[in-house]
């Protein structure tokens, strides 16, 4: 094994590196100084995504077990940048009095958690994957049950690792019966054909995977845990953990399970049209913002799904198009909650009311950021679903098509009760003008600034089409 | 009908009444019992077909460690007495329904499946190829989840610290 090879593992070398260091750093820092390792994590963590963009060698290596490429690299970059933001807007949070004493650990648990993303999307064997998965979820269970005097957080982290647990159980069931029909865990050995042991193990393992992803009907858990957890985490999971999955569903649908697409193809079918209805029409109930924004990233994900149906290059890069713009509308979205949250502590929707009076750059974030997740014009977002769209018609899913189609101008409707709610509704005690501190203030510019500009700026989508076409 | 068949079947049948009895058990601290002997079952399948070194780790792990862990973590945290509650009706008869349909379809797809029979690779489970393959960086080999698994343990070590950790008393707010 030549040290060539083991620089194929580059992300998850400087992932595992920036956890030892940081658990090193925080022994040094006295009492009263733990605060430190906010500002060394996220430098550490920004180093980290920095090092990603550096261009790497791709191949595969411990025997097949562990693979990258273009595509890969890219896929890890776009959730590194997510998780970086996560970062920069748990700053507040963690200064609070009950968290004084776990401040490191939070970023321990969420850098392991974005090892397990790495290792889940480089898998060449199932083992790998299911390890991957499992250590993205086990650390994000613990951290959903972070704010230790709230029952709905205890709730929320029991919930998790119990669906989480139980998700794995079927995925492992799946995956037992695939091994039974193929003979090999490697995905470059596995052979499939349309019979019924291995139809049964993949719908088993498609179950798996939604429970992640929160497809309909495997969502019943998302609003609860979302509700419960710290709101820092949610957008944790509602955007990394749920990109990871929807990524690796991706690629293991087009590359390893095409020669099961018919079957694929009738089961995202039908789950698509469940997620992005059942998603839009009860989040159109919802007062409280994370309920809220729970079951917008169901419907979301129901979106997502369209994508994944054709199978084709053109379905993928618009996949992980809409992903990359999902990232920056929702994170946008969730740092806007999380800032009143943190001043205000008020996260129901008629507390917004006439909050542009007060806080208007605020309002015009979270506008933009539920504009784009609307998919309006000229945002990213309508991109996004613009493309996700073509790729749907191009396969001739013209039914579907109608119903995405429907479903989005339902999307509209309840996005735009925020707005309304922030521009036009008066309040009498609308929140006060605040001020977040300055990492808070930069990531959501920098999510902003994503949302206006991936939309114009077309190389990204031809740049993604290509290392798709090429990854086929 | 071969003595390993009476053997394999008085086995299953072992297995199947305590995994339902686990499940079913409305006193928690007889579960977690149920349950050893429903994992060392599945050591003494593993002992029929010849994995030692893997009915060995069922026995130490699952029914030494992991059995006992459980039953450690009911004592600390509640009360032996305490009876589960009883579900509704409407949820057992759903709910079984739904197992059993579940239960025939599985069964069913099995049991149809033609496995191509695999012929022996020749290669002894012996503890020398066991290892080389743990350890082993080439294909075949599983040396990367091996390491993987350490950094999963790092991080549940650090999730159970975090859930367990109290405040000190004056910043108890």
């Amino acid at each position: 094994m030549s040290l060539q090879e083991l620089l194929l593992l580059r992300h998850e070398w400087a992932l595992i590196a920036s956890v030892l260091i940081l658990l090193v750093l925080e022994l040094n820092f006295s009492e009263e100084k733990k605060s430190n390792s906010i500002s060394s994590a996220s430098i550490l963590f920004a180093i980290v995504t920095l090092l990603g963009f550096l261009p790497a060698e791709t191949g595969s290596t411990f025997g097949g077990m562990y693979v990258t490429d273009p595509l890969r690299i890219l896929m890890k970059n776009i959730l590194n940048i997510s998780v970086l933001v996560v970062f920069l807007q748990s700053g507040a949070w963690l200064r609070t009095k009950n968290n004084y004493n776990r401040i490191t650990e939070f970023y321990l648990l969420m850098i392991s958690s974005v090892i397990g993303v790495n290792f889940m999307i480089s898998a060449g064997h199932f083992l790998m994957f299911y390890l991957g998965l499992e250590l993205l979820t086990i650390p994000i269970a613990a951290a959903a049950s972070y704010d230790q005097y709230k029952s709905k957080s205890a709730e929320a982290g029991i919930k998790l690792i119990l669906t989480s647990a139980f998700s794995s159980a079927i995925l492992l069931f799946g995956l037992s019966l695939l091994y039974g029909s193929t003979g090999s865990m490697y995905f470059s050995e596995m052979e499939f054909s349309t019979n019924s042991l291995q139809i049964l193990g993949f719908v088993f393992f498609f179950s798996g995977l939604g429970f992640k992803i929160s497809i309909v009907p495997f969502h019943l858990w998302t609003a609860d845990v979302y509700e419960g957890s710290p709101t820092n985490v949610t957008s944790y999971l509602s955007v990394v953990s749920k990109g990871a999955a929807v990524f690796v569903l991706v690629l293991l649908l087009v590359n390893l399970f095409d020669p099961l697409r018919q079957v694929w193809q009738q089961v995202i079918y039908g789950t698509a049209i469940f997620t992005m209805t059942i998603g839009n029409l009860f989040a159109i109930r919802q007062q409280n913002l994370k309920r809220y924004l729970a079951f917008s990233s169901i419907a979301q994900a129901g979106f997502i799904l369209l994508g994944v149906i054709g199978g084709s290059a053109l379905g993928m890069a618009s996949v992980i198009y809409f992903v990359l713009v999902y990232v920056f509308s929702n994170l946008a979205a969730f740092g806007v909650v999380i800032a009143i949250e943190q001043s205000a502590g008020k996260i129901n929707m008629k507390d917004y009311n006439g909050l542009y009076k007060t806080n208007p750059r605020l309002s015009l974030a979270m506008m933009l950021a539920l504009f784009s997740l609307a998919g309006i014009p000229p945002l990213a977002g309508f991109f996004g679903k613009f493309f996700l769209f073509t790729a749907v018609a191009e396969s001739g899913y013209f039914v579907l098509l109608l119903i995405a189609v429907l479903n989005a101008v339902i999307s509209l409707y309840y996005y735009l009760l925020v707005v309304k709610a922030m521009f036009i509704n008066k309040s009498e005690f609308p929140v006060p003008y605040f001020q977040s501190d300055y990492p808070t203030r930069i990531a959501l510019s920098g999510c902003v600034i994503g949302i206006l500009i991936i939309g114009f700026y077309s190389p990204v989508f031809e740049y993604i089409k290509q290392l798709c076409l090429a990854s086929l | 009908m071969g003595t390993s068949a009476i053997i394999f079947y008085t086995i299953a049948t072992i297995m199947i009444v305590f995994s339902l009895l686990a499940v079913t058990s409305r006193k928690i601290l007889r579960a977690a019992v149920y349950l050893l002997f429903a994992l060392g079952g599945t050591a003494a399948v593993y002992f029929m077909v010849n994995y030692f070194f893997l009915a060995a780790v069922q026995l130490i792990v699952y029914a030494g460690g992991i059995v006992v862990l459980i039953i450690f973590s009911i004592l600390l945290t509640s009360h032996i007495e305490e009876k589960m509650q009883k579900p509704d009706s409407w949820k057992i008869i759903l709910t079984s329904i739904l197992g059993l349909g579940g239960t025939t379809l599985c069964l069913y797809v099995i049991t149809n499946h033609l496995f191509a029979s695999q012929p022996s690779t020749g290669v002894e489970a012996t503890m020398t190829t066991i290892g080389e393959k743990l350890l082993g960086y080439r294909e075949g080999g599983y040396v990367l989840p091996f390491e993987v698994i350490s950094i999963l343990l790092l991080a549940a070590m650090i999730g159970a610290i975090v859930v367990a950790k109290r405040n000190k008393p004056e910043g108890n707010g």
